[in-house]
C-alpha cells in the first residue's frame, strides 16, 4: 500500500511539473491535452485527440532545487514548530494545564497538516507561480493568467493560514512565559486556555487538510454497478447506492438520481447519482473500488450464504471550464433510450431518456430522471463531460493522485471493503483494517469514519515530504 | 373558459373500460373512491380550468393521510405499467407544495386527487392532463384537454431555428401552435427585434397558448392569432424569416389504432391529417413561398420516413424554383421526422 501511494504522489508531483513546464510556453498550454505520461496508459483508452509530445524537461531539476521555505515563526528564544515537536515533550490530556503538552500537541498537528498539504511541494509551486505572475506578457492570455493567479492565490491562502497558526502558537508560548515571569495569574490562565483551544482547532485543521487535493472541493457523480451473480448482486448494488444516498443526505449534500438501470427481479444493474456540495468528491473518492457482501440470501429458498460484489466509481464534476475536455458536437450521437413505435403525434410517453454516445471513445451517458427530453439530454451531457474529463485526467497521468478509476477500469479483484451479515456481523475496510461491528449503521450511511480513516492513512503513510 | 362541449366533441369515441377491471381497481381503493361509478360520462373531478400545478396550495393534509393515499394509489399500479409509479411521484410533486411536509399543503382536496389518479389509471387519461402540464425543453408548459400535449421529438425544432443565421432578429411564425410550446421556446431565444406570430384554429389552443406566453412573460414577443393556417397572416406576407409547423399528420385510418392516452383523450383536430396524413402539410407547402422572405427558412414535423421523403421529393421537384437545400432531418430514434429548407 505504502509503496503504491508513494508512486501515486510522486507521479502527481511529476505530472504537475509537466503541466507546469508546458504552461510556461504559452503557445503550447491550451488545450492541455498532450502529456508525456500518456505512454503509461493501457492501449486504446486514450482520447483520440492528437497527443502532442510534451517537451519533458528533466524532472529532477524540479525536486533538487532547494525549497525557498518561508521564514518559520519562532518564539523569543528561538523555538519553532519543528524544534518543539522534536523535544519529545509528553502529550497529556487536554484538561491538564501543561503548556509543554499543549504546545507539543499543536506542533505535531502542524507537522501532520503540513504533510497532508504536501508542504514542500506547495511552497515550491507557489514560488514558481510567483515568477510566472511577474511576466509582463502574462495577461496576453487571460485564461492562462486567470488559472495561474487563481492557483497561486489558493496556495498562498493555505500557506498563510498554516503560518498564522504557527505564529499564534509561538505568541502564546511567549505570552505564557511572560505571565509566569510577571506572576500574572490571570494572564497565565487565559493563555493556557488559548493553548488548549488551539489543540482543538488543530484537530479540525488536520481533518480539513485531508481534503486538499486539486478536485476535492468539487461535487461529484457516484456510480454503482452490480457484479456477477444476478439478482443477488443487483440487490447488493441497490443497497450500496442507498448507503451513499443516505450518507450524502446526512452530510447535507443534494442528491439527484441521474440514471438507473433496474434489475429484472430486484435491485439495480447500475446507477448514477449526482452529489452536489462542497468537498463531495474529496470524501466520496475514498469509496472507489469493489464492495463485497456476505449474507444469507433473501432470494435463495435454500437459505444459503452468498457473496455478492458491487463496484463503485466516483467522478469529480470539474468547476473550471478551461481545464475541461472540449467535446465536439460532430463527435456525438444522441439516441432515444427506449425507441420503438412511430413516435411523434402517435405516442404519449412520459419517459424521455436519451443516451449520448461520444463516438471516438465509445463513452456513453444516459439520464432518465428528468421530466423533459431536453433536460435529460442536458444531464446526460454533464455526465458525459465528467466521464471525458476523467478520462483526460487519466490520459495525462494514470497514477495521478487526482485520478479515480472509472467503472470500466476497476478490476473486480480490487476489493476495498467487506460487509459481513452472516455468520458474524462486521464491516471491515481492507485498506485500513478499520472495522465496525454494526453493519446496519454503515448501510444507513454512517461512512465518515471509514472515509476519514482511509484518507488519513493514504496521506499520512505516503512519503509526502519532498 | 374551457369550451368543454367543443373540446369533447373533438375527442374520438372513448371505449369504456372493461367492467371486471374496474371492479378490481375499485376494490383496491380503501376507503372506496369518492367517485360515482364510471358511466362513461364521469363528473369531471377537474372542473377548475386552472391547471392543477398552478392552483394555490390551500388544502392541508396530515402526512399519514397522504402516505395512505400514496399506498392506495401505488396499489392501483398494475405490474405491466411500472411507469405509473413515476407518475405518482410527479403527481405528488405537482400537487403538493412540499409533499414531505406535515401537514402537506395540496393544490386540490385529497379526494379530488384520488379521483384524478383513478381516472389516470383507469381511463388512461394522459398524465399531463391530470397535472395540467408537460415538461418540455426547459419549460413547464401548461396543457389541458382540447390541446395537444407537446411531444419530446418536437423539442428539436427549436434547436433547428437556433441554427439559422441571424434568427434572433427575425420574425417567425408557428402555425398550429397548440399549447404555444414552440412559440414560447423560440421567443425566449430571440433578440429585441425578433417576434413570433402563433396561429391556431382551435379556441382552446389559443387560450392555453396565451396562458403559456404570459407565464413566461413573452407577451411582447409572441402575438397569438386565431384562424386557419396562413389566413390570419394576410398582412404579413413576405415578412417571415421562418415558418415552423407541427400540423396534424396522422392518416385518418390510423386514428382508431392510437394508444388510448392519445386516441381517447387528445383532440382529433390536432392529430388528423386526412387520408394520407398529408392534407395540412401539403397546404402548408403551398403557402410557404408567399409568407417567407427570400432566403427564409422552414421546418415541418411529419409522421416520419415516408411523409418526409415524399415532401422532400415534392418540394425539390415541383417547387424546385422556389426552394433549396430541402432535406429530411432525423429525430433521436433515427426516424426522418422533420423536413427543412430555405426559400430561394
Ligand atoms: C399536432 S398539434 C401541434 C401543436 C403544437 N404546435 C405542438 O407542437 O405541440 C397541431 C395543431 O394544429 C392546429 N390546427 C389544426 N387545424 C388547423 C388549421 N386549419 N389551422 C390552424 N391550426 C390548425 C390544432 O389545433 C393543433 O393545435
Amino acid at each position: 500500500m505504502a509503496s503504491r501511494l508513494l508512486t501515486r504522489s510522486t507521479a502527481a508531483r511529476l505530472l504537475s511539473h509537466l503541466r507546469f513546464s508546458r504552461a510556461l510556453n504559452p503557445s503550447d498550454h491550451l488545450p492541455a491535452h498532450g502529456a508525456g505520461l500518456a505512454t503509461l496508459l493501457a492501449p486504446g483508452r486514450g482520447l483520440p485527440a492528437a497527443a502532442k509530445p510534451c517537451p519533458t524537461r528533466d524532472p529532477t531539476r524540479w525536486f533538487s532545487s532547494p525549497a525557498a521555505v518561508a521564514e518559520a515563526p519562532t518564539t523569543a528564544d528561538g523555538l519553532t514548530v519543528d524544534s518543539i515537536a522534536g523535544k519529545g515533550w509528553t502529550i497529556l490530556p487536554e484538561a491538564e494545564s501543561d503548556w509543554r503538552s499543549h504546545a507539543a500537541a499543536v506542533a505535531q498537528s502542524v507537522k501532520l497538516i503540513k504533510k497532508r498539504l504536501k508542504w514542500g511541494w506547495i511552497l515550491e509551486r507557489s514560488r514558481q507561480l510567483s515568477v510566472v505572475l511577474e511576466r509582463p506578457d502574462l495577461w496576453d492570455d487571460t485564461v492562462f493568467a486567470g488559472k495561474v493567479s487563481r492557483e497561486h492565490g489558493e496556495l498562498m491562502g493555505k500557506i498563510k493560514s498554516v503560518n498564522q497558526f504557527e505564529q499564534e502558537l509561538m505568541e502564546h508560548i511567549d505570552m505564557l512565559r511572560l505571565a509566569r515571569e510577571e506572576d500574572d495569574n490571570e494572564l497565565e490562565t487565559e493563555t493556557m486556555r488559548a493553548l488548549a483551544d488551539m489543540r482543538r482547532s488543530a484537530k479540525e485543521k488536520e481533518l480539513n487538510a485531508l481534503l486538499s487535493g486539486n478536485n476535492d472541493s468539487f461535487s461529484c457523480f457516484i456510480e454503482v454497478q452490480a457484479g456477477a451473480g444476478g439478482t443477488e448482486s443487483m440487490d447488493w448494488a441497490a443497497m450500496v447506492m442507498n448507503m451513499y444516498r443516505s450518507w450524502a443526505q446526512q452530510r447535507g449534500y443534494t442528491v439527484t438520481i441521474v440514471e438507473e438501470m433496474p434489475g429484472e427481479v430486484a435491485g439495480i444493474k447500475r446507477a448514477t447519482i449526482k452529489v452536489d456540495g462542497e468537498y463531495a468528491f474529496g470524501y466520496a473518492k475514498a469509496e472507489v473500488g469493489v464492495h463485497r457482501l456476505v449474507r444469507i440470501s433473501p432470494f435463495d429458498s435454500g437459505k444459503r450464504r452468498h457473496t455478492s460484489f458491487a463496484a463503485v466509481a466516483v467522478i469529480p464534476i470539474l468547476g473550471d471550464s478551461s481545464t475541461r475536455y472540449q467535446i465536439k458536437d460532430s463527435d456525438l450521437r444522441i439516441e432515444r433510450f427506449r425507441s420503438g413505435g412511430p413516435g411523434g403525434q402517435h405516442a404519449n410517453c412520459t419517459e424521455s431518456a436519451v443516451r449520448i454516445v461520444h463516438i471516438p471513445t465509445g463513452i456513453t451517458a444516459t439520464c432518465q430522471n428528468e421530466r423533459s427530453q431536453h433536460m435529460n439530454k442536458a444531464s446526460a451531457m454533464a455526465v458525459l463531460q465528467s466521464r471525458l474529463d476523467q478520462l483526460e485526467i487519466a490520459r495525462q497521468a494514470q497514477m495521478n493522485a487526482d485520478h479515480t478509476q472509472s467503472l470500466s477500469e476497476i478490476s473486480w479483484g480490487n476489493q476495498i471493503r467487506s460487509y459481513v451479515l452472516h455468520p458474524y456481523r462486521m464491516v471491515k475496510d481492507l485498506r485500513t483494517n478499520y472495522e465496525v461491528s454494526d453493519p446496519d449503521s454503515v448501510l444507513n450511511g454512517e461512512l465518515d469514519d471509514f472515509i476519514l480513516n482511509f484518507l488519513s492513512t493514504s496521506l499520512d503513510e505516503a512519503d509526502g515530504s519532498p | 373558459m374551457l369550451a368543454s362541449a367543443s373540446a369533447s366533441a373533438s375527442f374520438l369515441p372513448r371505449p369504456k373500460p372493461k367492467p371486471h377491471l374496474l371492479k378490481r381497481l375499485a376494490s383496491a381503493l380503501t376507503p372506496p373512491s369518492p367517485l360515482s361509478p364510471s358511466t362513461g360520462a364521469d363528473p369531471d373531478p377537474d372542473q377548475d380550468p386552472t391547471p392543477l400545478f398552478l392552483r394555490p396550495p390551500a388544502h392541508p393534509v396530515p402526512a399519514p393521510s397522504l402516505a395512505a393515499f400514496r399506498r392506495r394509489a401505488a396499489a392501483l399500479v398494475p405490474p405491466s405499467a411500472p411507469h405509473l409509479h413515476r407518475h405518482l411521484r410527479w403527481l405528488l410533486a405537482d400537487a403538493a407544495h412540499d409533499p414531505d411536509a406535515d401537514p402537506a399543503l395540496l393544490r386540490a382536496p385529497l379526494g379530488d386527487l384520488e379521483a384524478l389518479w383513478l381516472r389516470h389509471v383507469r381511463d388512461r387519461r394522459p398524465f399531463q392532463y391530470v397535472v395540467g402540464n408537460e415538461h418540455w425543453r426547459d419549460l413547464v408548459v401548461a396543457v389541458r384537454e382540447g390541446v395537444l400535449i407537446p411531444r419530446p421529438e418536437t423539442e428539436a425544432v427549436v434547436e433547428m431555428v437556433g441554427r439559422v443565421e441571424g434568427f434572433e432578429a427575425g420574425w417567425w411564425t408557428d402555425l398550429g401552435t397548440g399549447s404555444g410550446a414552440i412559440a414560447v421556446a423560440v421567443a425566449r431565444m430571440l433578440g429585441p427585434e425578433g417576434k413570433v406570430f402563433a396561429t391556431d384554429v382551435s379556441e382552446v389552443a389559443i387560450e392555453v397558448a396565451r396562458l403559456n406566453v404570459q407565464r413566461y412573460g413573452m407577451q411582447d414577443k409572441v402575438q397569438i392569432r386565431h384562424g386557419s393556417w396562413f389566413e390570419p397572416l394576410e398582412d404579413l406576407k413576405g415578412k417571415f424569416m421562418g415558418v415552423i409547423s407541427n400540423p396534424p399528420y396522422i392518416p385518418t385510418d390510423d386514428l382508431p389504432g392510437l394508444q388510448p392516452e392519445v386516441g381517447w383523450h387528445e383532440p382529433k383536430l390536432a392529430l388528423d391529417g386526412g387520408k394520407d396524413g398529408l392534407d395540412h402539410l401539403l397546404h402548408l407547402c403551398e403557402g410557404l413561398s408567399s409568407v417567407l422572405k427570400p432566403g427564409g427558412f422552414f421546418v415541418f414535423e411529419t409522421n416520419g420516413n415516408k411523409q418526409s421523403e415524399f415532401l422532400v421529393d415534392f418540394l425539390s421537384t415541383k417547387w424546385d424554383s422556389s426552394f433549396h437545400d430541402v432535406e429530411a432531418v432525423l429525430d433521436f430514434a433515427d426516424i426522418k421526422r422533420f423536413v427543412t429548407g430555405y426559400r430561394r
